[in-house]
């Protein structure tokens, strides 16, 4: 058990320094210059060519690759342009919004968790129990309801669903604000009422998957042997689907529902443009309109350390779930 | 931020059952498995319905130049006479007339059908072509990765994480205009058919890892049974092991999740096109049309309507077929 | 089973979606009258700068004033501020030496605003300036303003760290556009830039190598915003600046939500222009256009008293245009903010060709492409009719549609190709599209080329850029010819990148005419920028005149006093109110 931790977190730090990588290499052969976006209305070459010294940017890639990880770890001076002292982990000062960048993440970061995660248990909620209940009543009205929602699910857009949602529950019925983003600690109603839509938008899409899927696992399971022996054994219904055949089937549902949400708290750009708010997704989505290095490196870095950590945790879940599942 | 979440499951429930393709033809005189499929296929009603409509909608999309030749109307003209002030068509459901017969964009004044059959088209295109190279590469890395293991295994498994890691959006964002520069230069005509080439590299870049974590598993699943073993035992090459003995034996999971990975494109295609990636406004394509229809969604919503529905059952299609194919090919499965 | 279901799937989207769409549009009732007039003067009587503000009918005192932005503000330190959010929302904590008395309609005054009066021209050759401050004029702290404070504002302009603002002061004052190297704001904390002295506390004094008679303008701009030396936080002042206005920032959550607050140290009497109705102005960030304005329409709760800064979008405005219950909660005004096809007189040196262009523009469908005349208005001259002494021509008369066959006969025949260089925003590229469409029906060959949104400035400021056309925009700081003609048409200022002559337009008689206009009075200046104007586009056509915005914004039902400032033409808070 210790072994495969260390063996995948190994492998998990691997893959981010060649995500950071790349990153910081195909941000640099960008065809647009950083320095731009300082200057105003009365800019001049002499002035560009100083502020590219200032910020480093006439040094080598190694070395300025080598100062952000340096940044991150121990933190570092950025200067007085940049607001002096960035204490670790240092993700640097943009010149856009005019802030530490760890400013900007700790405030779209929690904006994107707390359209991400509700949203997760809804779509899993509905996804799986769909998927069941049309399992158990295979063939029944109920079942085929079940596979047309599933079908229809899959086969829209969340802008399509999201916009519709809008225009009748926001702006024709006016049962819910606009969306917007107020901290749950602040004022959870509002939380609440502001993210709705959001919630329901990204479930109604992505339950569809997870009832198709857990379906289809279902009846594997209910057809397996143990499942068998277990109402031979003369087990209660109950009993068996809820312990044995649930946690079987759930078993690839959990490795979906790991990399989905993994995917998602690394920005949910479509959602968040669609509602406007403004989270991770659509913070990065403008730093790389904006050539916001710093702040594309943060959000991209970011964003692959929730799909890499999902994938570690998906692994463990799995052996926790099913008995059949050895760690090797 | 993978490229949808279909990619995930199509992987999954296909994976769930593998001994369902090995030669099942148990008992039944004298079929393929192939032609056993087809039977069954034939004899789903929704595949047959899902698949005339989607014959139905590839004949559109390739017949474009012929349906513009006929409906008399091209896909750049502008008819800004039939517009309002405020650029708002005139007339019924955002201008739906005899003439032109989906209505006008609002602003510019182009007919809204002629550019819907042209991006079919172009959204057609993009996807097939796009599911066609992440399969290949897919299948290829997979079955590499799967039949030899070791080290490569580890390699390409390595790669298949750090891909799904990038986020995607966010990249082919950033990649699409310096490629354009890199090409073209700053005053050159960028042609049509280059936009939708970058688009397809991107989708290929990102979209092949879960073809090969599929074959993968799958060809670890064949590589010990006695067919195989036999074939290497008399000495067959890498070649002849990889596409004479296991490939001919997941053909049909492969299948499935091509016919999956088509409409995925399609949407995502639509879904660049949102944050402002891919096509030119030069090139008509789902995306774009319905990007900028969402806003007039209060003013003009036949405007919506229109690209709206037709993505809708182009998917829905894809997906009813994809589903129904997984059926037929594998007769264990559930319906 | 399954058909049935696509079915019924898709008869809901049809269903929610045909919802509305079923009545017929007949263009009526579509026209909208923008029409207003300029006048500007500089206060020659000293009673004009004296406070308080006229009362506002109707307003009243109380209540929130919200603005709902998209994106925010890029700074609130005065000595950075450039930004027309920026712009507008200084004056609410920031003084200057001078400011604009606005009536909304076009009427404009400059006034002192920190000073008693809009300058004193000391020898009337426009190389002295003094400015004396008002009695009782104070900061947040009840500490009175005095012109050390204002030159130490002015002084802090000149830290490269600092960089953003406007650089006229810096740049005059320096003679050179390297003024940070000249003078190092730094190393000199304690002492003022060359020719900007202090002779007393309550004088201030500029000297200047050249004669720079626009001064008067230029210190409206919120360079000369005063700061005590002890509260210069260098570039953290951007969180917290220190005000001098009648509201101060209590709480700044960076990215998403300012909150001023009323400064009880702000003395009426001293303020020509400001008032103080509302208890607090609350800016908020975050909604899309699209979102601001939907949630000020819905008028619900705060946003009965909120504005939405971003103007209605092209999508929305049929139908805020088309509800009249909204009419009173618009605002609609043109602004001074032009924009032409710019052509880049490099590339393409055959006048016959940019004549051609000229005729060939349907102006009227081009407005119609963006979203019709609440969202720009036509225009045919180069400065836009809010600038002090404009005259109304069109050098190249073709009607609202343009005249193809009189630029198919200046092209006699030829097709030149052009290369139309475009932002990848969703507003240039259907500006494109039209713009291709149209000027290939007079004879062009156009290639549309996208440019990155963000860089697109950037690359079009630079000499040697690839394109032969491309949109540019310009809105000017002060609304007098100098700010525009020399800046945009002046030859000689032409570098290698950072143009703000995008045309590359360069002639030595209108140069040297430059020079003679520049060195007038500038109350007198006005009509022969006009004329200059005119004679540059019959001369040389170095641009397409396009239109200028138009501001369309609305706002709640219990928000007042909003008007579009005449000079930056977007929306003025000094007389908003929130109604109870």
């Amino acid at each position: 058990m210790a072994r495969f931790l260390i063996k995948r977190l190994f492998s998990a730090t691997l893959t981010l320094f060649a995500v950071s990588v790349l990153t910081f290499l195909m941000f640099f052969a960008l065809p647009r210059d950083p320095v731009s976006s300082i200057c105003s209305k009365n800019c001049n070459p002499e002035r560009l060519e100083r502020v590219r010294d200032d910020l480093g940017l006439n040094d080598p890639l190694i070395s300025q690759y080598a100062g952000y990880m340096k940044g991150i770890v121990t933190g570092r001076d950025l200067g007085s342009a940049q607001g002096g002292r960035c204490d670790a982990p240092c993700l640097g000062w943009s010149y856009v919004t005019n802030e530490a960048v760890s400013d900007t993440i700790a405030r779209v970061l929690p904006v994107t968790l707390s359209i991400v995660i509700p949203a997760a248990i809804l779509w899993l909620l509905l996804g799986v129990g769909l998927g069941m209940v049309s399992a158990l009543r295979r063939g029944t009205w109920l079942d085929r309801l079940a596979i047309g929602f599933s079908l229809t699910g899959a086969s829209l857009q969340l802008y399509f669903v999201g916009a519709v949602l809008l225009l009748v529950f926001v702006y024709n019925l006016r049962l819910l604000p606009v969306p917007s983003y107020t901290s749950l600690f602040d004022n959870p109603a509002k939380w609440a009422s502001g993210l709705v839509l959001a919630w329901v938008a990204l479930a109604f899409l992505f339950s569809a998957i997870y009832a198709r899927l857990s379906r289809a696992q279902m009846l594997e399971t209910l057809s397996e042997d143990f499942v068998r022996t277990a109402r031979a054994k003369g087990l209660a219904k109950p009993k068996v689907y809820g312990r044995h055949a649930l946690r079987a089937a759930i078993t690839p549902v959990v490795t979906i529902a790991g990399l989905d949400v993994g995917g998602a708290l690394g920005g949910t750009v479509i959602t968040e443009t669609t509602f406007g708010i403004q989270g991770l997704g659509r913070t990065a989505v403008d730093a790389v309109r904006a050539g916001d290095l710093p702040t594309i490196m943060a959000t991209v870095l970011i964003a692959a350390v929730f799909v890499v950590l999902a994938n570690v945790l998906v692994d463990l879940l799995y052996a926790a779930i099913d008995p059949r599942v050895r760690l090797r | 931020m993978s490229l949808s979440p279909v990619e995930g499951v199509a992987l999954d429930e296909i994976e769930s059952d593998p001994d369902a393709t090995t030669p099942a033809a148990k008992g039944v005189v004298g079929r393929s498995p192939g032609q056993l499929a087809w039977l069954r296929l034939r004899r789903d009603r929704t595949a047959v319905v899902s698949g005339v409509l989607l014959v139905f909608f590839l004949l559109l999309g390739l017949s474009a130049p012929l349906i513009e030749m006929a409906y008399g109307i091209g896909p750049r003209e502008q008819f800004q006479n039939l517009l309002d002030g405020f650029g708002m068509p005139l007339g019924y459901a955002g201008g739906v007339s005899g003439e032109h017969w989906f209505g006008l964009e609002p602003g510019l004044g182009r007919d809204i059908f002629i550019r819907l059959i042209y991006g079919l088209r172009t959204s057609l295109f993009i996807a097939f072509a796009a599911a066609l190279i992440t399969a290949t590469i897919g299948v290829v890395l997979g079955a590499l990765a799967g039949y030899l293991g070791g080290w490569l295994d580890a390699v390409i498994n390595w790669i298949t994480d750090l891909t799904l890691a990038m986020p995607f959006l966010i990249i082919a964002l950033a990649l699409t205009p310096t490629i354009t520069l890199r090409f073209y230069g700053e005053r050159g005509q960028v042609s049509s058919a280059f936009g939708v080439g970058v688009l397809i590299a991107v989708f290929a870049i990102f979209g092949w890892t879960s073809t090969a974590r599929l074959v993968r598993g799958q060809v670890i699943a064949l590589r010990e049974r006695e067919f195989v073993e036999a074939a290497r035992a008399s000495g067959a090459g890498l070649g002849h092991m990889l596409f004479r003995q296991l490939l001919p034996n997941i053909w049909a999971p492969i299948l499935v999740s091509f016919s999956l990975a088509v409409p995925q494109f399609i949407t995502s295609e639509a879904a660049l096109s949102f944050i402002g990636v891919g096509l030119s406004d030069e090139t008509p394509s789902f995306g774009r049309m319905i990007y900028r229809s969402l806003d007039f969604l209060q003013t003009d919503p036949a405007y919506v309507f229109f690209p709206g529905i037709m993505i809708f059952a182009l998917v829905f299609a894809f997906n009813l077929f994809g589903d129904a194919l997984r059926d037929a090919l594998d007769p264990k499965s559930s319906r | 089973m399954r058909p049935r279901v696509v079915a019924a799937a898709g008869g809901a989207i049809a269903l929610v979606v045909a919802l509305g769409a079923c009545s017929k549009n007949t263009g009526e009732g579509t026209a909208v009258d923008t029409d207003r007039k300029q006048t500007g003067v500089i206060a020659t009587d000293p009673k004009d700068s004296q406070g308080p503000a006229a009362e506002v009918s109707g307003a009243v005192k109380g209540g929130t004033f919200t603005i709902i932005r998209e994106s925010p503000i890029s700074h609130l330190d005065p000595q950075r501020t450039y930004s027309f959010a920026g712009l507008m929302t200084n004056p609410l904590f920031a003084r200057y030496l001078t400011t604009w008395k606005d009536d909304g309609k076009g009427g404009l005054v400059l006034v002192g605003d920190l000073a008693e009066t809009p300058g004193k021209n000391v020898n009337n050759d426009c190389k002295v300036w003094e400015f004396t401050v008002k009695d009782g004029v104070k900061f947040e702290d009840g500490r009175p303003i005095t012109s050390k404070e204002i030159a130490y504002g002015i002084a802090r302009s000149f830290d490269p760290d600092l960089s953003g603002g406007p650089t006229y002061i810096q740049e005059w004052l320096a003679d050179t556009p390297q003024f940070d190297t000249k003078w190092d704001f730094k190393k000199n904390k304690t002492s003022l830039p060359p020719g900007l002295s202090t002779p007393d506390a309550k004088t201030l004094r500029f000297e200047f190598a050249k004669p720079r008679c626009d001064l008067p303008f230029a210190v409206s701009l919120p360079t000369t915003a005063p700061l005590p030396a002890d509260k210069d936080t260098g570039v953290d002042l951007d969180k917290q600046p220190f005000s001098s206005g009648p509201y101060k920032v209590a709480k700044n959550q960076v990215g998403v939500q300012i909150t001023l607050d009323r400064n009880t140290n702000w003395d009426p009497n001293t303020d020509p222009v400001r008032h103080q109705y509302p208890d607090q102005f609350v800016w908020s960030f975050g909604p899309t256009a699209d979102a601001a304005n939907n949630r000020v329409i819905a008028d619900n709760g705060a946003d009965q008293s909120a504005l939405a800064f971003n103007t209605v979008p092209a999508s929305l405005v049929a139908k805020v245009a088309g509800d009249a219950a909204l009419k009173s909660r618009t605002i609609l005004s043109p602004t001074p903010s032009a924009n032409q096809l710019v052509i880049n007189n490099q590339r393409v040196t055959d006048l016959k060709v940019r004549q051609a262009l000229n005729y060939a523009i349907d102006r009227e469908g081009f407005i119609k492409a963006m979203g019709g005349q609440t969202v720009a208005a036509p225009l045919t001259t180069l400065m836009p009719s809010a600038t002090i002494g404009y005259k109304a021509y069109d050098a190249y008369p073709a009607g609202a549609n343009g005249n193809l066959d009189k630029a198919k006969e200046l092209l006699g025949g030829k097709t030149p190709e052009l290369v139309l260089g475009v932002a990848d925003n969703s507003t240039e590229q259907q500006q494109g599209a039209q713009l291709k469409a149209n000027l290939e029906r007079a004879g062009f060959k156009i290639t549309l080329r996208n440019i990155s949104d963000d860089a697109k400035l950037d690359e079009i400021k630079k000499k040697d850029n690839p394109w032969d056309l491309y949109i540019g925009n310009w809105a000017a700081d002060w609304p007098s010819g100098a700010s525009i003609l020399p800046v945009l048409y002046d030859g000689r200022t032409i570098k290698a990148e950072g143009n703000s002559n995008q045309s590359y337009f360069n002639d030595p008689t209108i140069n040297a005419e430059m020079d003679r206009i520049q060195a007038m009075p500038a109350a007198d200046q006005g009509p022969e920028w006009a004329k200059l104007d005119e004679r540059i586009m019959k001369e040389h056509a170095p641009v397409v005149p396009l239109f200028v915005d138009v501001a369309y914004n609305v706002h709640g039902s219990k928000a007042g006093g909003v008007f579009i400032s005449s000079v930056f033409g977007y929306p003025s808070f000094v007389n908003a109110y929130a109604k109870p």
